[in-house]
């Protein structure tokens, strides 16, 4: 299996920084999959990640000005990776000011993923640092496991408020309750509401607007400030939310009524979709 | 320090607590625009730093900070006849200092005549597969100042290069690096017009025999001379904080025995009080500060009141059955820490 890609772009370098920071807040270890056009990010919905899932997707060519690979095989033309998220960003924060980025599949005492930054330097002679990241290649038939997660049909879905304000309310949320409920009708209206013995508190966002839905035959029966709600851990919303830095492209988020909650972002042309489950 | 009253110059060597000091000294805006003096004396006959703010309209604050008496330890190490001599700006060591993490204990410097390369230690990065191994390569020409005498690996304590490199962008000056072999101390020097600052740290040595990774302990004592205002005011104001003592280790081998003799001959010169600890080590106080630069092969080195231990592999530390107080983690439990401390007062 072989990989080595090259950025030499400072937009993309620093947009492919800001996902890597992204993906290390929402994941402490996370796969990488490599394929011929795509990159992916992947969190597999397991116990140990408490049933939250998560699929980012980039093209290559928007990043990548050099990319070669070699998967598995020629049938199953991919590479699995598994690796510390934070590592990755850490190597990366080096390229901020960087000339060239240089990320290769690597085998030095153990396999690796070799993040190479050629620095500006003043002189004639460049800076060149070197990060050789552990990781673990997954086998083939862990494969099946990894791959695009399902999206069922949502009862309810709806464009998200700006996601610091998000934010900042579901951190007090969370002091008063880790039980959250999030219901959205298809009136643009979103609630995020928790309850205790002494205290209800709800945050109304108003007017924000419901993307078409993709089978009409459910939206004609249903009155459309009927809410559909799901209840949810307050504490993995918040770790998705306090990932992003950034304000998305667009943000939208799909509720599946007792089910879970499925939130869909896209940052410029990077996909990022998180799963949150109902608590059972 | 001195008597400000009595224009009689007083030797005081004496610790402050940095977590006294550092309150006084924390909003550095406010004390810019809102400060219009201030002043710093002694009152030894109640053992306490007085230290005034005087500010607009009248208004004076006050702070009084006990003392106490140290005798701080010497080194005898002279950076100018080290074989390899960088300068280079500390942006440039920042830059290369994010590469690595926190938990990185220890990092190591390669030089060949014609480049520098930082980079994790090799001794942690083999032993946890989940480490990140990064080095950065830097080119002569980055540096102020480049003379390689011999290819060297040393290897020495990251958290303290840290401090360092932030303590370094306070000052606008250029960073010097003096060193040898590895074992051998490493010097780091700021020089500015009000500062100047050596650090001195220990370096791993490159023992075959060495089974586990051993750790460096760096110790390093900071030294601010402020010759401007001694210029101007005619007063001599120097402050010293000993941050750390050694455990047991290798003076004796850093330290060929003729250095030994060099104290007994510093011990001579009039400096006052002298401990010996055991034959281990001597601690020479100060005598008074001087203004000029040093002159190597000084004996009376004033500049450089600093120690340091390297690691030693075991089968050295039969040697030394003194241990000193240790600051700094050590995580062999083989060192025996009972056998009676050091004391510095």
């Amino acid at each position: 299996m072989k990989f080595r890609g090259k950025i030499v772009d400072g937009a993309c370098l620093n947009h492919f920084t800001r996902i890597s920071n992204m993906i290390a807040k929402l994941a402490k270890t996370c796969t990488l999959r490599i394929s011929p056009d795509k990159l992916n990010f992947i969190l597999c919905d397991k116990l140990a990640n408490g049933g939250v899932s998560m699929w980012c997707e980039l093209e290559q060519e928007n990043f990548f000005s050099e990319f070669q690979m070699e998967g598995f095989s020629a049938e199953n033309n991919e590479i699995y990776l598994e690796l510390t998220s934070e590592n990755l960003s850490r190597a990366l924060k080096t390229a901020q000011n960087a000339r060239a980025l240089k990320i290769k599949l690597t085998n030095k005492h153990f396999p690796c993923l070799t993040v190479s930054v050629e620095l500006f330097s003043m002189s004639s002679s460049t800076r060149i640092a070197t990060h050789d990241i552990p990781i673990k290649v997954i086998p083939r038939k862990l494969w099946k496991d990894l791959q695009e997660p399902m999206v069922p049909d949502p009862d309810v879905s709806i464009y998200l408020p700006v996601l610091k304000t998000m934010k900042s309310v579901v951190e007090k949320m969370k002091n008063i309750s880790s039980h959250l409920v999030v219901e959205a009708n298809r009136d643009g209206e979103l609630n995020l509401k928790i309850e205790t013995e002494l205290v209800c508190v709800t945050t109304h966002f108003k007017d924000l607007g419901n993307p078409p839905l993709a089978s009409e035959s459910t939206s004609q029966d249903r009155n459309p400030e009927h809410m559909a709600e799901v209840h949810i851990d307050i504490r993995k919303l918040l770790q998705f939310l306090a990932g992003q830095q950034v304000n998305p492209t667009k943000a939208l988020c799909n509720i599946v009524t007792n089910k879970m909650v499925h939130f869909h972002l896209l940052h410029e042309d990077v996909s990022l979709q998180y799963f949150i489950p109902a608590l059972s | 320090m001195n008597e400000n009253e009595h224009d009689t110059t007083l030797n005081l060597k004496c610790k402050l607590g940095m977590k006294s000091i550092l309150p006084i000294f924390r909003c550095l805006n406010s004390l810019e625009r809102n400060i219009e003096k201030c002043k710093i004396f002694t009152r030894s006959d109640k053992c306490k730093v007085v230290i005034q703010f005087f500010y607009r309209h009248g208004i004076k604050r006050t702070h009084n900070i006990c003392f106490e008496e140290s005798q701080p330890l010497q080194v005898i190490f002279d950076k100018n006849v080290c074989t390899n001599t960088l300068m280079i700006q500390p942006r440039l060591l920042a830059d290369a200092i994010v590469l690595f993490t926190s938990s990185q204990e220890e990092v190591t410097l390669a030089v060949t005549p014609l480049n520098f390369c930082l980079k994790s230690s090799n001794e942690e990065s083999m032993d946890l597969s989940n480490a990140v191994y990064s080095e950065m390569f830097v080119g002569s020409d980055d540096f102020d100042f480049f003379q390689i005498g011999m290819n060297t690996e040393i290897t020495f304590c990251f958290k303290e290069l840290k401090g360092i490199l932030t303590f370094s962008e306070v000052t606008h000056a250029p960073i010097s690096i003096y060193f040898d072999f590895p074992g051998k101390p490493l010097a780091l020097s700021i020089d500015d017009m009000l500062v100047e600052a050596n650090f001195i740290l220990a370096t791993l040595a490159d023992e075959p025999s060495r089974a586990s990774s051993p750790q460096s302990l760096c110790l390093s004592q900071k030294r601010k001379r402020s010759d401007l205002i001694k210029k101007k005011a005619g007063k001599n104001v120097t402050g010293q904080t000993l941050e750390c003592i050694s455990r047991k280790a290798a003076p004796r081998r850093i330290y060929p025995k003729e250095t030994l003799t060099n104290i007994s001959a510093l011990e001579n010169c009039g400096s006052p009080g002298m401990k010996r600890a055991n034959g281990d080590i001597s601690e020479v106080s100060e005598s008074s500060v001087s203004n000029t630069e040093e002159v190597p092969g000084s004996r009376c080195l004033r500049k450089f009141s600093c120690m340091f231990f390297g690691a030693v592999s075991s089968d050295q530390q039969e040697h030394f059955n003194h241990p000193f107080d240790s600051l700094a983690r050590a995580s062999d439990s083989e060192e025996d820490m009972n056998n009676g401390r050091f004391s510095l007062s």
